[in-house]
């Protein structure tokens, strides 16, 4: 049987999972809601998920960050002044919307911003459905 | 009650293995000037985010931690400070310097008059009401900060 997207991440050694929802993540997050190895946190806002797992990085762990494309915005500040000065090396996983109309300029421009943030080593981009 | 010697007084309270987390604006040089020590980390930028260091530090580690935040810092992420009830956990502590200011832009005012800190679990709201001038600037790089932190952290 083929290995969930959870399943993978935790087989690459990631072991600490935190985010915002999105809808296209929704079975990823189920698993990491589930996984009794991880902690599961309903974060508000995804600098502060970003900054969450920058303290448990300090500890040891290996966190993944996941969010929708359209929290990107709420990231900019802390990659730029945290992340980047202090060569800290976050892991995303990212799930892109297309539509509706509210999506469409993110879209049109997430790779470009992730470009212009640095991220490429370390980022994972997943094509959400548009439901 | 000035802001250095809120600083003071929690400084001397610091334990040997405990960490320290420090918001940005003066705070960080504060401390720096005041106590200085590898199991501190000055956090310059990316203002609003200290308690979320400090909440996964202190969710995979034993050891005590302190996070030092500015009223204008904690205002501006108030949602990562409601974790601190959602986990009440008993190894983190939040510590709001509130001098209703943001020093380091000027003095313009910030709204923290109209909010009560005391709400969040293990938080405590240091209210000043004279203030001195900044502290020299911190010489350390971002990654000796880092490193240093993280090398104290791994002797656990």
């Amino acid at each position: 049987m083929k290995k969930s997207l959870y399943q993978q991440f935790k087989a690459e050694g990631f072991n600490f999972f935190i985010g915002v929802p999105c809808s296209g993540l929704k079975d990823f997050i189920k698993e990491a809601q589930d996984d009794r190895d991880n902690i599961y946190i309903p974060v508000p806002r995804e600098d502060t998920a970003v900054a969450i797992a920058v303290g448990s990085y300090f500890t040891g762990k290996k966190p993944l960050v996941f969010m929708q494309n359209s929290g990107l915005g709420n990231v900019v500040n802390i990659t730029t002044s945290l992340l980047q000065p202090y060569r800290i090396p976050i892991h995303f996983l990212i799930s892109v919307r297309k539509k509706p109309f509210e999506h469409e300029f993110m879209y049109k421009i997430t790779k470009k911003l992730i470009k212009v943030l640095g991220w490429y080593n370390n980022i994972f981009l997943i094509e959400a459905k548009d439901d | 009650m000035t802001r250095l010697r809120a600083i003071r007084e929690i400084m001397s309270m610091v334990q040997k293995d405990d960490l320290v987390v420090v918001s940005t604006g003066y705070l960080c040089r504060d401390v720096y000037k005041v106590a200085d020590r590898p199991g501190n980390f000055y956090m310059c930028g990316s203002m609003g985010n200290a308690f979320g260091i400090g909440l996964g530090l202190a969710l995979f580690t034993k050891r005590k931690v302190l996070v030092i935040s500015g009223d204008g810092a904690a205002l501006m992420n108030l949602g990562s400070l409601v974790l601190s009830n959602y986990f009440k956990l008993p190894n983190l502590i939040h510590y709001i310097i509130d001098n209703g200011s943001y020093a380091s832009t000027g003095g313009q005012i910030t709204c923290s008059q109209v909010f009560d800190f005391s709400q969040f679990y293990n938080t405590v709201h240091i209210q000043i009401d004279k203030d001195e001038p900044p502290c020299p600037r911190i010489a350390l790089s971002a990654e000796q900060i880092k490193k240093r932190f993280m090398r104290e952290i791994s002797k656990e």
